[in-house]
């Protein structure tokens, strides 16, 4: 491999994993939010 | 810590263009290295990577401390948070430099000073997450958690100063070191670039984390109210 080979291996790795991080991230946070919006409407509802 | 959802867009556009202007910079109009050629390139990636995982675990310690001493998970959210994106940052350092030691030392890995504290700084916070996805209560996980991240923070100055104090295969400190930089005014300018590129993006990642870590408080709660009522 020559140096080009291994600054775009470098590049490469990085932006899959933070894009992969973002990616993972975004998809927690509206997990997380679904569930918490399922616990209030159920405690409401409970306290109906 | 909550904030309008606009300042969180702008940031993470403000962050993606300075790392777009980075790249360039550094893999177009950055001159090559005199002695190592193009594959020097690597370090505007590398650098700036384990510069801002630093300041990542420097902020996990300072909100662990804060834990410590008021108790409250808001500080908790913020040390684990970072502590995650630290662990990240801290992946790419690794990778990227086991390729730039593939190029230029012609192995993927030695048990160099340097490379060894990287690589157990990594291991130090990897542990630390998996701590806390054991414990069963998130006060516990905080306590435990909290106390583990300051004495990981201990690794640091260790790894900073191990091209000082041992033998290394590593190449010293080329901007923090005695006299100043020994950087081609192009070559500081790039890097700072893709750092503040990299702190920007941290930035946005860290607000983006504590969010999910409030939203995961607030159901815990819900729940554990639910768990008395019933």
């Amino acid at each position: 491999m020559g140096s080009w080979g291994f600054i775009a291996l470098a590049y490469g790795v990085a932006t899959i994993a933070l894009a992969g991080y973002l990616i993972l991230l975004g998809r927690r946070l509206r997990e997380a939010g679904e569930e918490l919006t399922a616990l209030e409407r159920e405690g409401e509802r409970k306290r109906r | 810590m909550d904030h309008p959802s606009w300042l969180g867009r702008a940031l993470g556009a403000l962050a993606g263009l300075v790392l777009f202007v980075g790249m360039y910079l550094g893999l177009v109009l950055a001159p090559p290295d005199a002695v190592q050629g193009q594959v020097q390139r690597i370090m505007y990636l590398h650098v700036p990577s384990i510069v801002t995982a630093y300041l990542a675990f420097t902020v996990t310690c300072v909100a662990s401390v804060l834990y410590l001493w008021k108790r409250e998970l808001a500080y908790d959210a913020v040390a684990v948070s970072s502590a995650e994106i630290g662990v990240v940052l801290t992946g790419i350092t690794l990778a990227t430099g086991c390729i730039w030691g593939k190029a230029t030392w012609g192995v993927w890995w030695t048990w160099d000073a340097r490379l060894t504290l990287t690589a157990i700084l990594f291991t130090i916070y990897v542990g630390y997450l998996m701590l806390r996805a054991f414990a069963e209560e998130p006060q516990a996980a905080a306590r435990y958690g909290a106390v583990l991240a300051i004495l990981g923070f201990l690794d640091i100055p260790m790894n900073h100063m191990a091209v000082q104090w041992w033998r290394t295969l590593h190449q010293p400190s080329s901007i923090l070191r005695p006299g100043g930089p020994s950087m081609d005014p192009v070559m500081l300018g790039t890097l700072v670039v893709n750092l503040a590129g990299l702190v920007l993006l941290y930035t946005y990642l860290l607000l983006k984390r504590i969010r999910l870590e409030r939203t995961r408080h607030r159901a815990v709660a819900l729940r554990l109210q639910r768990g008395r009522r019933g």
